[in-house]
């Protein structure tokens, strides 16, 4: 009952709508035109490492979402950002929800605390509307995962230093139901996919690494569950300019119980990384870096531990012109599996160059234009009857409605 | 009744001379676009041979409409007073942490906060704890020459008596640290019309305007 009080609150259902002095509420509908790589995606079970697969040109739906926030008290905020998908399967799921109390400071310093689903403040792309990225249609590998694996259910509290030319905020967060993170840079690899789950969503594992473990595809987990019972812990250290820089260092480990598994036999994966991210403005340019370095382990049998390494970078440069905002993106990824771990060594590399253009001509019409091309060699894909080494491109035409 | 006026006016001449001359600042950033909301003074070099008399305090209003405050700076003498307006459907909560006066006023729609005097020369900046996109400027001086850039970069001051002033320009978006920009200029008569260009390196604008794409919470 107290459980789902606390959702409730969260969702804003609780407090009677008369005792909320603001509501606002913001929506997206987004439809595309794709021609697809004709690999099969990963969301459909394939090792395929786009969004859309299985070839052709054919129009798809983006997806569609709302949010809604509530302004209790001055201090007291509440904020549900809830989504509709079709591309693996029809959900409905609620990619974040929490509750944010920040009371006036009449100082430099600024405290507040958050509680609820978050996602951990990682992406310095995902800056829009349903944590979509206003310079691309597909994210970068790093904050693909992000949006695919990563959700911090606990408390965050964040401390605020406000200087005259630079500011810093020191973010840290205690959390749970995220102890599968992992599993799917491990048994599929890094994707590019703007595809955000959200909580009450399951994610889609490849069919042959199903095949290969004796299940029956399709073989899907909730990846924000507990399983075991520890905690885990971000710590994230922000530093911005006033001339528009932005540094970003952060330490994410969940903590996870790598030989625990759930009753339907979904395993725990011990995660944790390092991810540092800079910004900065050149006149009209806004340049974006991200690294990402971590890895993830798992103990399926007493003593035996598999560990993959996982690590990836990007640089990024949009140019704002107003309405009209050309991107370029390079990025590369790479996941290594431990020899003693796996003999078959399934560890991939490749790398990505997305091409974008977006265009405002109204406040609620975003139209963009996208070509993501992919070079990588998995050698999984061989169990899949497939070469290892694989180049795709996806490109894809876009129209976002924005309430 | 033509002679009574014509003595007056000698009399009030005489009492009060009239100081037609002006100095007109232009203010662009380089590029070609006219910086707006930037603050201009002129100071003397030489020390005047009497201060005038402070201008009566006066009530500034501040207004918040679509997120944002409405001027981005506004100008005060010491002794003068501000007042902010919710002019939004959403409640806003304004506040200052500034050396020369803190504050704070939650502000329902269409409410005012109380006058608040300004007593402390200085800057103030005023932000929203709600709305952490919004900020504004409040310019406290008693330098009695002074004038803000409008739309098209223009800052006029006048009635000015001859003498050689040195103009200083301040604005949110220079880069702090950096010397405060500034030029000479002489009046040399009573009706002298003085000119100066001044082009400006700003940071990026600090306020994000309201956008459906990005939320900003």
């Amino acid at each position: 009952m107290r459980r789902r009080i606390f959702l409730c609150c969260l969702l804003g259902l609780y407090v009677p709508a008369g005792l909320a002095q603001d509501f606002k509420l913001h929506a997206w509908l987004d439809g595309r035109l794709v021609a697809a790589p004709a690999e099969t995606s990963w969301t459909h079970g394939g090792l395929g490492k786009t969004r859309f697969g299985g070839g052709g040109v054919d129009a798809r739906f983006g997806g569609a979402g709302v949010v809604g926030t509530a302004q209790f008290t001055p201090a007291l905020m509440a904020l549900a950002s809830v989504q509709w998908q079709d591309t693996d399967y029809a959900t409905l799921d609620t990619i974040e929800a929490y509750l944010r109390y920040r009371p006036v400071s009449l100082s430099r310093w600024r405290w507040s605390l958050q509680a609820g689903a978050f996602l951990p403040p990682i992406s310095l792309e995902n800056d829009a509307i349903g944590w979509t990225s206003s310079w691309t249609l597909t994210p970068s590998a790093i904050n693909s995962w992000v949006g695919e694996e990563l959700r911090a259910t606990g408390a965050e509290g964040r401390l605020e230093w406000r200087g005259d030319d630079a500011s810093w905020e020191l973010r840290s967060a205690l959390f749970q139901r995220n102890d599968p993170a992992g599993n799917l840079l491990a048994v599929r690899g890094w994707s590019l996919s703007d595809l955000t789950y959200g909580l009450g969503s399951r994610l889609h594992e490849p069919d042959a690494v199903v095949r290969r473990n004796g299940g029956q595809p399709p073989g899907r987990y909730d990846p924000f569950q507990n399983i075991g019972h520890r905690s885990g812990w971000y710590a994230n250290l922000d530093w911005r300019t006033s001339v528009g820089g932005r540094l970003s260092l952060m330490r994410y480990d969940n903590r996870a119980d790598p030989a625990a598994h759930s009753d339907s036999g979904v395993f725990a994966w011990h995660t944790w990384f390092w991810s540092l991210g800079a910004s900065a403005d050149t006149g009209p340019i806004r340049w974006i870096a991200q690294a990402m370095d971590g890895a993830t382990v798992i103990e399926p049998v007493d003593g035996l531990q598999f560990e993959t390494r996982f690590r990836s970078a990007f640089l990024l440069a949009g140019w704002n012109r107003g309405a009209w905002r050309p991107a370029l993106r390079i990025e590369h990824f790479s996941t290594r599996e431990l020899a003693a771990a796996v003999g078959t060594g399934q560890g991939e590399h490749g790398n990505a160059v997305t091409a974008a253009l977006n265009w405002r001509p109204r406040d609620w019409l975003r139209l963009s234009a996208e070509v993501l091309r992919i070079d990588s060699v998995r050698k999984q894909r061989v169990e899949a009857g497939l070469a290892p080494a694989s180049a795709v491109t996806q490109v894809q035409l876009g129209v976002r409605l924005i309430y | 009744m033509r002679c009574l006026l014509v003595v007056a006016s000698l009399l009030l001449g005489n009492a009060w001379p009239v100081l037609a001359a002006e100095v007109t600042v232009h203010l662009d950033d380089g590029r070609g676009h006219a910086v707006s909301d930037a603050v201009v003074m002129l100071i003397p070099d030489a020390a005047p041979a009497a201060a005038a008399a402070p201008p009566a305090p006066a009530t500034h209003v501040v207004d918040q409409r679509d997120e944002t405050f409405v001027p981005y700076v506004q100008l005060l003498r010491p002794g003068d007073e501000v007042v902010f307006r919710n002019s939004d459907s959403t409640r806003h909560h304004v506040y200052s942490f500034a050396a020369i006066r803190t504050f704070e006023f939650v502000l329902r729609p269409g409410e005012s906060s109380p006058a608040l005097v300004m007593d402390k020369s200085g800057i103030a900046a005023v932000g929203c704890n709600i709305h952490d996109h919004m900020i504004t400027y409040l310019f406290v001086s008693a330098v009695p020459a002074i004038a803000l850039s409008g739309g098209d970069g223009n800052a006029t001051i006048g009635h000015l008596a001859p003498g050689r002033y040195t103009a200083h320009v301040w604005h949110p978006q220079l880069h702090p640290g950096h010397p405060q920009p500034s030029q000479s200029v002489t009046i040399g008569g009573d009706a002298d019309i003085g000119h100066l260009d001044f082009t400006l390196s700003l940071m990026p604008d600090p306020r994000m305007f309201m956008d459906r794409e990005h939320l900003d919470y």
